[in-house]
């Protein structure tokens, strides 16, 4: 008898069910097409890490100081590094990552001491072996090495030149200020024989 | 261990064992359930964990404090800005760190819009159980929703690593916080739809009233938490029993109800979603200006030597972190108390004397989620 009353309950909540998915067949889409279409990547979306361009230097301003492979929890970032002549810093020879490993914390941006750490805009780095999933960061800059290089000494140089003119300034005004404290000591031994002589 | 049931080739022909699992998509993950039957009758019900065990607590006592940050929204990955602002909060009460008042109110932002897509998953899934298709396609919309909202800040869609010690990584902007009133209205739209749509649906009621009650006791002998023991009329939640971050400043209630069956695990939820809703809308209109991170964070995390517990409450219950600590820079031991594991537990009991189709509702009432149980 019971489930004979339930019946008309039961079909009253399923046409109510019905009209709310109705309404929802004249309503916009909500999903993309994804191969043809795609979807906008947010601004802070996390992916594999790239080296990214330092004005200034018209390269990335990688020191290979090794921090952002310290801290990584997976292991995946590998650099060696060496220094160049004339440079304070050391370049990257080598900078490899295994996004495979990669869990996207962002711990190496966190350290990185020149900012020169970003994240990629690729968001379907599928591949068929794992060999497909490491990337040598530095290829992208290989050309641009030699210039950049030449932009760091130039840089080197004027800071030496500027040190140096700095020094010799300093040196400069050390050796006036000696030679005042000198001439005012004369003066004080002046003053103080006059005095002593009246 | 449960007590051999002796499977009878002869006495007994109805008596069987059947594995539900570890490959079954009504488990959600890798859960493997044994089940003895009679006909249609379970039995016994003994559910077997460990196949996506990761090594989460003996990964800690290999990394320092800030490289276990990732580990932890992966723990949970359907609530892990829970459990990774957690962590922080964790290591920050440990060390004495002040968090920004903005970095606060970011956090309970970023945590109740994660307690609700999680809620949501657990909506849609469920419903899928049953064999309502469609209420897991909206359910994924409005999720989706939400995952699009965080994306735009922490940069990931699930597994975030957004808080750091003493703040989090990046400042929110008035578009986000605009997204996310946007998002509040717009879920405050479609909830009543959800309600025509499953909870006046006669089916699904039938399905789940009076199905798996639990009894009183079990809430103590298995430390359930979480919605399910307020579902049980228990009025214990973290946020509000040990308010750790702001929450003390928030108005919000912890609903509760009676009947323990699965259709009250369900109406507990769906109004846990409304309390987070208010309280992500309160700190949106709150929110201060100021840093995201603290001032003086040391370079280096070395807590005193000790042993420590912080917990939270994540979207399943009650998650507890003990960090013993050496005074280095490696923790000593991190244990982490997990919710779903405590939950599920009760399993065994509730299934006992139930249907085999009333096991889907009920394992899916409990809200588990796999990784976290495993860890």
């Amino acid at each position: 008898m019971q489930s004979l009353l339930d019946i008309p309950r039961g079909a009253r909540s399923l046409l109510k069910g019905m009209g709310v998915t109705i309404r929802h067949f004249f309503r916009k889409p909500v999903t993309v097409e994804y191969p043809r279409k795609r979807a906008p990547v947010a601004k802070a979306h996390r992916n594999a890490i790239v080296l990214i361009e330092k004005d200034d230097i018209g390269s990335h301003n990688c020191i290979a100081c090794l921090q952002c492979e310290k801290i990584c929890p997976s292991a995946c970032i590998s650099i060696t590094g060496s220094r160049p002549d004339g440079i304070a810093f050391k370049r990257p020879d080598k900078f490899d990552v295994d996004f495979a490993l990669c869990s996207d914390c962002g711990l190496c941006l966190d350290v990185c001491p020149t900012d020169t750490l970003g994240y990629s805009e690729v968001y379907d780095a599928a591949g068929y072996s794992r060999a497909d999933s490491k990337f040598d960061l530095l290829e992208a800059w290989r050309d641009k090495e030699g210039e950049a290089l030449g932009t760091l000494r130039e840089r080197e140089r004027k800071k030496k030149e500027e040190r140096e003119a700095k020094r010799k300034a300093a040196e400069e005004a050390k050796a006036k200020a000696a030679a005042k404290e000198k001439a005012e000591g004369k003066e004080d031994d002046k003053t103080g024989n006059g005095t002593a002589a009246s | 261990m449960p007590e051999l049931i002796h499977v009878g080739r002869d006495e007994d022909r109805d008596t069987y064992y059947l594995n539900m699992g570890p490959q079954h998509p009504s488990t959600h993950g890798v859960l493997r359930l044994r089940l003895l039957l009679k006909g249609e009758e379970i039995l016994e019900a003994e559910p077997i964990v460990g196949y996506s065990h990761r090594a989460h607590e003996k990964m800690a006592e290999n990394r320092n404090y800030i490289q276990f940050l990732p580990n932890t929204s992966r723990i949970d990955y359907l609530s892990g800005m829970i459990y990774n602002i957690g962590y922080c909060q964790a290591v920050e009460r440990i060390l004495g760190l002040e968090v920004p008042e903005r970095a606060e109110y970011i956090r309970i932002i970023c945590c109740e819009l994660n307690r609700i897509s999680s809620h949501l998953l657990w909506y849609g899934t469920l419903l899928m159980d049953l064999g309502g298709f469609t209420p897991f396609l909206y359910c994924w919309d409005d999720r989706e929703n939400i995952l699009d909202i965080l994306d735009e800040v922490t940069g990931s869609r699930l597994t975030y690593c957004y808080g750091r010690f003493g703040g989090v990584t990046m400042d929110v902007n008035d578009e986000f916080l605009q997204n996310t009133l946007d998002f509040c209205k717009r879920f405050r739209e479609r909830l009543p739809e959800y309600e025509t749509l499953v909870t006046e649906n006669i089916i699904f009621q039938n399905r789940c009233k009076d199905v798996g009650v639990f009894d009183q006791e079990l809430a103590q002998d298995f430390a359930l938490t979480g919605p399910i023991l307020r579902a049980m009329g228990h009025k214990r939640d973290v946020r509000r029993d040990e308010p750790y971050g702001i929450y003390d400043k928030f108005d919000f209630d912890i609903p509760t109800l009676n009947g323990a069956d699965t259709f009250d695990r369900f109406l507990i939820r769906v109004e846990e979603m409304h309390q987070s809703l208010s309280i992500v809308e309160q700190a949106v209109s709150r929110i201060p200006d100021g840093p995201v991170m603290a001032p003086k964070v040391p370079r280096k995390i070395k807590p005193p030597k000790g042993e420590y517990y912080f917990a939270v409450e994540s979207a399943r219950g009650h998650f507890g972190m003990f960090i013993v600590s050496d005074g280095t820079e490696i923790p000593y031991r991190i244990h982490l108390r997990t919710p779903s594991f405590a939950n599920l537990s009760s399993l065994r009991s509730v299934l006992r004397g139930t249907m085999i189709a009333d096991t889907v509702a009920i394992l899916g009432s409990i809200d588990i989620v796999l990784p976290e149980i495993d860890r």
